[in-house]
């Protein structure tokens, strides 16, 4: 990270306040404050940083000419703008003299972070002759000529195929009488832990510790962590009565290595069955080196450990080689969000009596007439703002559940639609006027009950394989209440967590939430359901609004965090791979389906 | 054994979890599992885990033919032991609706996981395995027609799934079409 703010001081004293009238995002949040402490903690620990960098690169084509004699000298700044409107800046690029149509080549870095909206504002100078000798840092951006500015969302960008988006100049009040050119953004994950390598070990003349027959080795690999202490990444099966074992191979990710040249401890044990594992020898290789035996064919002396009578390592005549050495791609998911891969965004909504009449200004479902989000209402807009840029056709399917309908009937999943076949709304804005108008249109009654959403969530989910695999499902279900279905409800999830969907709940008003507690099995303790099959992974999110409310960390941060990990998870154990970019529509013609 | 009323699966036996022996004390050595047709056929066996403890892992395929009528597979891990023999540590029984039915294609690879019973029906630890059906029913053997549904992020939702293309989706249990 590093370069990302370090301008930030001086980018705030060029700009100055006043100047920028853009106000998109109304309901953005505080996007680039991450905390360079934490991120150095994480990566002290060796894990991996909590945010994906990226490097944006710059293009304009048909700037204003704004100098007489030649053609303008232009140069952008990238600013990130924050919830109170105001601009940071992250960067800006070299001046480029005599062109109106440049490319520029210094980068600007930032943070990607899947759980907010990262709105960024992208301002063009012609840069004047007079200050072509100071670095472009130091430029004082008032005294520029100004050739138009843009907005965009990091998330737009990022999801574009090529991740490439094209943007139109305009002007500082927003008009566009002339044309004043376009910008063009790409995007570049910066991150270099997304290989991970494939390894196999062999060794040859190990010491024999058994007494009657031959030592059973196996390796066990440990990194090496800031205290000084091991931390095992993984070890080898144990082969009986071996002394010159091939093992099979071992698969270290960049996540568990760190880089190439961090020491790795490699021990080879004689494998007991009391688990005293007797210790044959060690060494201490990076990455890089066991590269280069694998490239030389060379074998490495392991060392046996001081003795009580030898005080020093006695170099042993087992050697370790590296028969095999295959680097993998891992693949981020970036990579399958900028291929055409989705989240589809799914809402459910509360709607049992004991929300508090709407019509009362201390009912959880009231609606205030001066625009203050109810609880329901901000827990739409916050998840829904973030993951609408990862559904192309903004189409999400939105329920309630508990309320009685029309008839007289209590429905456990009915449509906000109010129609009876069509379920999908267009947009967050679709989402919350069907919210609105369903609160006049249906009376709240209950029990809560989960399972039938779940259940029409996971069908939606399980009707989109057989059309393609490039779609992941995200259901919210808000609700104030204590389940009276709790055994279905594990049942749909436990069938549901083989599915591409994962399920977020938000918890709003004072009841007690244990229950919720339980469904999200972050204890780890994995859901069973009543027949005995039990969860394969973690597809539940929930969090409380109380205990988040108002505070910095917006409840949508922590709910949406782990979506990218669990996505990540159903595509890599199905061995789902990103379209290469040139596929284009052809994406179900690689996974023929039988009807 | 080949005949047309069967279907063919793809069972890969991933890995078990917190297995004992005599309720308390963890499994030391020498898990391994066999799969079990409804009539108590054994249709599969994995190597025997030496090392693996209480969390053994095989990570082994099988094909196994399964009667298009039968109802469920039967999971069982064991311990191979010395002069008494093989003994049971616990089972699971796999029904087919696990993986056959519901709106997912035929062929859709299934991750299972399932609570392992012992002798005296006591839980004992969890099994991991997947499931895939790579040859279904006869009827069922129509190839997709990529063309008319390619682009799947412009097609909307249809409230109730289009029957044409899913409701046969794995529940055509067999009525051969020749």
């Amino acid at each position: 990270m590093g370069g990302c703010f370090s301008d930030v001081k001086g980018g705030q004293q060029a700009v100055g306040g006043g100047a920028h009238k853009q106000n998109g995002g109304a309901f953005t949040s505080a996007a680039t404050e991450h905390n360079d402490a934490v991120d150095g903690f994480f990566r002290a620990k060796g894990l991996q940083t909590l945010y994906t960098q990226i490097e944006l690169t710059l293009s304009a084509e048909k700037l204003r000419d704004r100098d007489i004699i030649s053609k303008s000298d232009p140069m952008a700044v990238v600013f990130a703008k924050r919830r109170d409107g105001t601009l940071e800046e992250l960067g800006r690029t070299e001046v480029i003299m005599n062109n109106l149509d440049p490319a520029w080549i210094k980068k600007i870095s930032l943070d990607y972070q899947f759980e907010t909206v990262q709105p960024l504002v992208f301002h063009v100078y012609d840069v004047d002759t007079q200050y072509h000798n100071i670095p472009a840092k130091m430029l004082k951006l008032e005294a520029q000529d100004f050739l138009g500015e843009t907005t965009c969302v990091l998330s737009e960008v990022v999801t574009r195929r090529n991740r490439t988006l094209t943007l139109d100049l305009h002007n500082r009040n927003g008009s566009g009488l002339k044309k004043l050119g376009s910008l063009t953004v790409q995007a570049e994950e910066t991150s270099a832990s997304r290989s991970a390598v494939e390894i196999t070990f062999r060794c040859s003349h190990l010491d024999n510790k058994d007494l009657f027959s031959k030592s059973d080795p196996f390796l066990r690999i440990s990194r090496i962590a800031e205290s000084g202490s091991y931390i095992p990444i993984c070890k080898t099966e144990a082969i009986n009565n071996n002394l010159n074992p091939v093992w099979k191979p071992l698969c270290l990710t960049a996540n568990q290595y760190g880089t190439k040249d961090n020491p790795l401890i490699i021990e080879c044990y004689d494998f007991n069955s009391s688990g005293n594992h007797v210790l044959i020898g060690k060494l201490q290789k990076t990455v890089a080196e066991l590269e280069n035996l694998h490239k030389t064919r060379t074998g490495a002396n392991l060392l046996s450990p001081p003795t009580r009578l030898r005080g020093v390592e006695k170099v042993t005549q087992g050697q370790l080689f590296v028969d095999g050495y295959v680097e993998k791609p891992l693949f981020t998911f970036l990579d399958y969000i900028s291929s055409g891969f989705e989240l589809n965004f799914m809402v459910a909504v509360d709607f049992t009596a004991s929300n508090g009449d709407p019509r009362r200004s201390d009912s959880l479902h009231y609606i205030n007439p001066s625009g203050q989000l109810n609880a329901y209402q901000q827990a739409i807009v916050e998840v829904g703002e973030v993951l609408q840029f990862y559904d192309s056709d903004r189409r999400f399917p939105a329920w309630g559940f508990g309320g009685k309908m029309y008839g007289g009937s209590v429905s456990h999943c009915f449509n906000l639609t109010g129609s009876s076949t069509e379920f999908e709304v267009t947009g967050v804005e679709g989402i919350m006027a069907a919210y609105a108008t369903t609160l006049y249109n249906v009376s709240l009654s209950g029990p809560t009950m989960f399972g039938p959403v779940i259940t029409k969530a996971a069908e939606i989910a399980g009707h989109s394989l057989s059309l393609s695999h490039n779609k992941y499902f995200v259901l919210l279900i808000i609700t104030d209440g204590v389940l009276t279905d709790l055994k279905e409800t594990i049942d749909s999830l436990v069938k549901a967590s083989d599915l591409p969907l994962s399920i977020l709940i938000v918890g709003v008003g004072d009841a007690d939430f244990k229950q919720m507690e339980i469904l999200d099995a972050d204890g780890g303790q994995r859901l069973e359901s009543s027949t005995g099959r039990i969860a394969t992974r973690d597809i539940v999110q929930f969090v409380p609004m109380r205990e988040v409310y108002g505070r910095q960390l917006s409840v949508v941060q922590s709910l949406l965090e782990e979506l990218p990990g669990q996505f990540l998870s159903y595509m890599r154990s199905r061995d789902i791979k990103p379209h290469p970019l040139n596929l284009g529509q052809a994406s179900t013609t690689t996974n023929p389906c039988v009807v | 054994m080949k005949n047309s009323d069967s279907r063919v699966l793809e069972v890969r036996v991933i890995s078990a979890e917190d297995l004992s022996v005599n309720r308390r004390q963890p499994l030391k050595k020498n898990a391994f599992v066999v799969i079990k047709s409804e009539a108590q056929k054994i249709e599969a066996a994995t190597t025997v885990d030496k090392d693996g403890g209480s969390y053994p892992s095989w990570d082994e395929k099988f094909s196994v033919d399964m009667p298009m009528h039968s109802r469920y597979l039967t999971a069982e891990v064991r311990c191979r032991g010395g002069a008494g023999g093989d003994r049971l540590i616990g089972s699971a029984k796999i029904p087919v609706t696990d993986f056959l039915g519901g709106l997912v294609p035929e062929n859709y690879l299934h991750f299972l996981s399932y609570r392992l019973w012992d002798y005296n029906g006591e839980r004992n630890g969890i099994i991991n395995l997947s499931v895939r059906v790579v040859k279904g029913s006869p009827a069922a053997k129509v190839g997709f027609n990529a063309g008319g549904a390619s682009c799947s992020s412009t097609q909307p939702w249809a409230g109730v799934p289009v029957a044409d293309k899913v409701s046969s989706g794995g529940t055509v249990t067999g009525i051969p079409v020749w």
